[in-house]
């Protein structure tokens, strides 16, 4: 009867075999190392996916069945599926502070913070493997990645280096690097320009790839960190972890359209399918979810300084149970 | 239980961060720390945290059941001014961050290889989720690494030059543990911050581990009449077996009791000495009137005299 009583709600989160119809989000608390799954209906803790030692970012696979978390310090990529939570595989990798795929699906690049270095790898579905094609040192402290949409050139930050550096993928060389401003931290491709959050500042630069200039700035909030384009075409949502907000930029004209005051250092950001926004508030051990809207935000505990978030819908559990899944291997 | 204490925690450092370091932070152009900074924080904070309940334990216990009573304290305040110096975590928090860099370098190349890097939990899968072993397991390992510390510092005669500075205090007391010579400190803090790298231990886990064995030491110096029993005196290190290793005939390389938290390292080496009624004056009948009695300055310029000569002595043979 216990164990019926504590299965009820796994099976109603989608947590055990055979079931998969809530909504989770998935947060990763970078000093209480590990992956805490929630319950997007109740906020209630349902797992806990340890980590070795201090995982930061993640990414969804091009078919949307794995996600990869960077254990920055433990030296590893958790290979999890979203629909259950089960760690499939665990791969050694450098230094995995950041990682994107390619628009293509094609390639995974994974930024080493700490060792200065930009890992691009050929991914295989099938095998869930990584093939290490270049390791690139563009500069110091490499952090957030952005794509060009043809998946010809990824673009990195280099916090300590107050630049982007333009990786071309044909040639994995260093392009071309830009000064854009003090610790450059998120970045992301929007028609045909990069959005730079720079966290040493109060501003979003946004930066010609083509003329290689900053043409323009951005007024957002001290400690503008990362920018997040909502579903569909709407607001770019930008968080400022020193004056705590979220700005939401016109994704048109790029100015600002209303800033949502939410305490305690928001920094990455996930939409559900009411187009709210789910949050990890880096310095007070808090999840946020701020409804566009209203304005409001409602906050419940999860662990210290959480960082990457990912927010699963049911959709995609169910478009993830059409495909055949890759075999396991641990 | 512990939930409430760690809200507070969690409230007050948050605080703090937001409103003092962060915009301190950025202010300075030094915002690609802001997540160091928060992590090492809790240094600061358990720093002032140790002095303070080091001082709630061991002050009633000095003033119920002293080992000796004096009129003049002044070399005492001598010992308050070293563990002010050292126990905000300043040196193995640098020691830990200059590694932190060398650790993910090495740490890198050893995943690059494909091996396992080297921490507990890789070594022993069981312990990814048992955290509270693996904590206990470091914390082992960790005291080990100091036990063997300690013995050199007696065996090795211009270590030793630096370590006599901790061992000329006539009065000691719960202070005096952090009355060591700063390049003593140094080597110290690498030993440790060293160590707790090679194993992995976790940067969140370390600070908890420092203010632990450093409440431990602090109370084993205490000037007081405390023996743990029979049994007790062989699982965690007393006022009493730590005396008898700062006693006047136990100075130098004839020293026993090294241990810093468990005295069962002293067991299986045998070094340990379990007389439970010996409480023996403290001091080195060697040591210089600058090491006895000067101050904080007087004792660092001595003990690098003694190392120099330490040094040459060596080299000469």
């Amino acid at each position: 009867m216990r164990r019926l009583a504590l299965a009820l709600p796994l099976l109603a989160a989608g947590f055990l075999p055979g079931a998969g119809r809530a909504d989770v989000v998935f947060v990763i608390n970078s000093l209480d190392p590990g992956i805490q799954v929630v319950d997007a209906a109740t906020r209630a803790e349902l797992r806990q996916i340890p980590a070795l030692r201090e995982p930061h970012h993640l990414a969804l696979s091009p078919a949307k069945d794995l996600l990869l978390v960077g254990d920055a310090a433990g030296n590893e990529i958790l290979f999890l599926d979203p629909s259950t939570g089960e760690v499939r595989k665990r791969e050694r990798i450098a230094n995995p502070y950041n990682l994107e795929f390619s628009p293509n699906g094609k390639l995974l690049v994974v930024t080493g913070l700490r060792r200065d270095q930009v890992d691009i790898y050929e991914w295989d579905a099938a095998s869930m493997g990584l093939n290490l094609l270049s390791r690139v040192k563009p500069g110091d402290m490499p952090s957030h990645i952005a794509y060009r949409p043809d998946s010809s050139t990824v673009y990195v930050t280099l916090q300590g280096s107050r630049s982007i550096a333009a990786i071309d993928l044909g040639t994995r060389q260093v392009a071309w690097t830009l000064q854009v401003g003090r610790e450059p931290a998120g970045i992301i491709w929007h028609n045909g320009r990069l959005l730079v959050g720079i966290m040493g500042s109060d501003h979003v630069a946004v930066v010609d790839p083509e003329a290689r200039k900053v043409e323009r700035t951005i007024r957002i909030g001290r400690g503008t960190h990362a920018l997040f384009p909502s579903p569909g075409g709407g607001p770019i949502y930008v968080t400022s972890r020193v004056d705590s907000r979220i700005a939401a930029l016109d994704p048109v004209t790029l100015d600002v359209m209303r800033v949502y005051e939410v305490p305690g250092g928001p920094d990455c950001i996930s939409f559900d399918g009411q187009g709210r926004l789910w949050t990890t508030l880096r310095w007070t051990r808090q999840l946020a979810l701020l409804d566009p809207e209203t304005g409001e935000v409602a906050t419940s505990p999860v662990g210290r300084s959480p960082h990457g978030i990912f927010f699963r819908n049911r959709d995609l559990v169910q478009a993830r149970n059409e495909v055949p899944a890759a075999p396991a291997t641990r | 239980m512990f939930d409430p204490v760690i809200r507070l925690y969690d409230a007050f450092t948050s605080w703090l961060f937001q409103n003092a370091v962060q915009p301190a932070l950025y202010a300075a152009g030094m915002m690609e720390w802001a997540d160091d900074a928060f992590s090492w924080m809790d240094f600061f904070i358990f720093g002032l945290l140790q002095v303070s309940v080091v001082y709630a334990v061991c002050r009633p216990l000095e003033a119920w059941r002293p080992v000796e009573r004096w009129d003049d304290r002044r070399v005492v305040w001598t010992d308050v001014a070293y563990t002010l110096l050292a126990r905000l975590g300043l040196l193995p928090l640098m020691a830990f961050v200059i590694l932190a860099g060398v650790q993910a370098q090495v740490a890198g190349w050893i995943a690059d290889a494909g091996w396992v890097a080297p921490n507990l939990e890789t070594l022993i899968p069981a312990l990814e989720t048992r955290p509270l072993l693996a904590f206990a397991l470091y914390i082992l390992i960790l005291d080990f690494g100091e036990y063997w510390r300690h013995r050199l510092q007696h065996s090795i005669p211009w270590w030793w030059a630096l370590h006599s500075i901790h061992h000329a205090q006539e009065k000691m007391t719960f202070w005096t543990d952090d009355r060591n010579h700063v390049i003593d400190d140094m080597i110290a803090a690498l030993w440790f911050g060293g160590l707790a790298l090679l194993i992995g231990v976790p940067p969140g886990q370390f600070p908890l581990i420092v203010v632990i064995l450093r409440v431990a030491e602090s109370l084993s110096h205490a000037n007081v009449r405390l023996s743990f029993g029979r049994v007790g005196e062989r699982l965690l290190v007393s006022p009493r077996f730590h005396r008898l290793h700062h006693g006047v005939l136990s100075a130098g390389e004839e020293g026993r009791n090294f241990a810093v938290l468990f005295p069962f390292w002293d067991m299986l080496f045998r070094t340990g000495d379990f007389r439970r009624d010996v409480f023996p004056r403290t001091g080195d009948p060697e040591a210089s009137a600058d090491l006895v009695r000067g101050g904080w300055w007087r004792q660092q310029v001595e003990g690098t005299r003694r190392l120099w000569r330490a040094l040459r002595g060596a080299r000469a043979a």
